[in-house]
């Protein structure tokens, strides 16, 4: 079976979870004080921001440092899950399927529904833009290509962290361990990023592209230029070996019986 | 007696495990926190319990609801997977009982994990602040307090993991919860009593007796809320299958 083959089939698997509720309901929940308190945007407090970019920012944080993190969590245990009940990998062994690409399919499927998810927040994003800018009389709503840009750049911070999950949930077979683990970290990434080795913890990589364009757009805040000397190849290294490591343990107590 | 046998089935889960390194992980921040910022505490006027649990207890919190959802998850996990929950049913132990079982057994290990933190962040006080004196009396309080104000979150909890066959519907709901909850208004009452929010107060933050009182009475009536939500649901189980 090939690579194109086992993601039709583990799209399949997905049918029924119902993740993509799960995937939706924080997205949504995420705008609706937005847009409530949307008038708060016009209050700059001494930083100089404008009030769309403002809207956007404050929107998207509880997004790039809580709920990422937390939907990969949920997303790795449910991959795993597919196989884990029923005897499931047993299954798979006994079909004409390489462990490493099924392990990789798995993994894409991961970026998959991140990358879904990505979308819907995109779109909550606008429709809640428009609803505050409804309200308040005045327009919030910032040109596609930078709201793009943005989400998208805080999409690819998140393929490390998501690696390193998916590694974790592969090698610690008990759920309860990879989701804490994976829960946990995403609570010392506020003080992380501002911190020097901020690069050697994937889960505050969305985290800190978020403050950066926060920088950017209102000067003084934090940095204004990502420093990609140390981060991007701690990002390949990163989940290049994560990507490796979860390969090599793919099914592998399984395989023993 | 059923409370042990439920012990028994969580021993080669991790639960143990994840407890004490989760616990040991939270009562870890107030020492760090204070050996790195250590003059910035001690020179704040004012009672330092209250001190160094307003500077610690939002991020301990944070993981403690952490790792009650994950616990919680996996406590009904054990009954999911293989089917185990269709074995229990054949067994002379009705739903309900189950459920309590797992809650004591949960609400003890919270109780040992809320009685170490509190602990820990005495033995802060000690070290580092010259004027602590130590009154087992106040510390109890805060303890049972901060105990009663994550009742109604783990009852909530549990009751999430019973119904949801799958362990990531559990934990999103959970984790959504959690998300939800933290972007209330954290100044009004009202939105600290909901579960998932109510574990952030401090028994120092509330200020009178007739507001600890309040919140005490809506933190029960809401356990008991979430009980007789779950004991019903046994009843009607048939719409819900």
């Amino acid at each position: 079976m090939n690579f194109l083959c086992l993601i039709g089939a583990e799209r399949k698997k997905l049918r029924r979870t119902h993740i993509f509720l799960l995937l939706l309901l924080p997205v949504v929940f995420l705008w609706i004080p937005g847009i409530i308190h949307a008038d708060i945007n016009f209050d700059r407090r001494g930083i100089p921001i404008t009030p769309e970019k403002n809207f956007f920012i404050q929107g998207f944080m509880g997004m790039a440092w809580f709920m990422i993190p937390a939907s990969l969590v949920i997303c790795t245990i449910l991959l795993i899950q597919t196989e884990r009940s029923q005897r499931g990998m047993l299954k798979m062994l006994s079909l004409p399927v390489n462990m490493a690409v099924l392990n990789l399919t798995k993994f894409t499927m991961l970026l998959c529904l991140l990358a879904v998810q990505m979308v819907l927040s995109v779109g909550a994003y606008y429709l809640s833009a428009l609803a505050a800018s409804k309200l308040q009389h005045y327009n919030l709503l910032l040109e596609p290509l930078y709201v793009i840009r943005t989400t998208a750049q805080i999409y690819a911070g998140a393929v490390p962290v998501a690696a390193v999950f998916w590694m974790l949930a592969v090698w610690i077979r008990t759920p309860v361990l990879s989701a804490g683990i994976g829960l946990i970290s995403i609570v010392p990434s506020v003080l992380i990023i501002q911190s020097k080795f901020f690069y050697l913890f994937p889960a505050s990589y969305p985290f800190y592209l978020l403050m950066v364009a926060y920088g950017k757009a209102a000067k003084g805040i934090f940095h204004t230029t990502v420093k990609w000397l140390p981060l991007l190849p701690a990002t390949i290294l990163i989940t290049l070996a994560a990507l490796a490591l979860s390969c090599l343990r793919f099914g592998a107590s399984d395989r023993k019986g | 007696m059923i409370v042990l046998l439920e012990a028994k089935k969580l021993r080669h889960t991790g639960y143990f495990p994840a407890f004490l390194g989760g616990t040991a992980l939270a009562a870890a921040i107030p020492p760090i926190h204070m050996s790195v910022r250590s003059d910035t505490f001690t020179a704040q006027p004012g009672d330092p319990f209250r001190i160094l649990t307003d500077a610690n207890w939002q991020l301990m919190t944070m993981l403690n609801l952490f790792l009650v959802i994950c616990c919680t998850c996996m406590m009904y996990y054990t009954e999911f997977a293989d089917n185990g929950a269709q074995k229990m049913e054949t067994l002379p132990v009705t739903e309900s009982r189950l459920f309590c079982a797992k809650l004591l057994l949960f609400l003890s290990c919270i109780a040992v994990m809320l009685l170490l933190e509190t602990i820990v962040l005495a033995l802060c006080g000690k070290y580092w602040f010259a004027d602590y004196e130590m009154r087992l009396s106040a510390l109890l309080k805060t303890c049972g307090f901060s105990f009663a104000a994550a009742l109604p979150t783990v009852i909530l909890m549990l009751l999430f993991a019973s119904v949801c066959k799958n362990m990531w519907v559990s934990l999103g709901i959970g984790v959504l919860f959690m998300f939800t909850c933290s972007m209330f208004p954290k100044d009004s009452l009202f939105f600290s009593l909901c579960p998932f929010n109510s574990p952030y107060l401090t028994f120092a933050e509330l200020a009178d007796a007739e507001t600890q009182r309040r919140f005490l009475s809506a933190c029960a009536a809401e356990s008991v809320l979430f009980l007789a939500v779950k004991l019903l649901m046994i009843k009607l189980r048939r719409c819900f299958s």
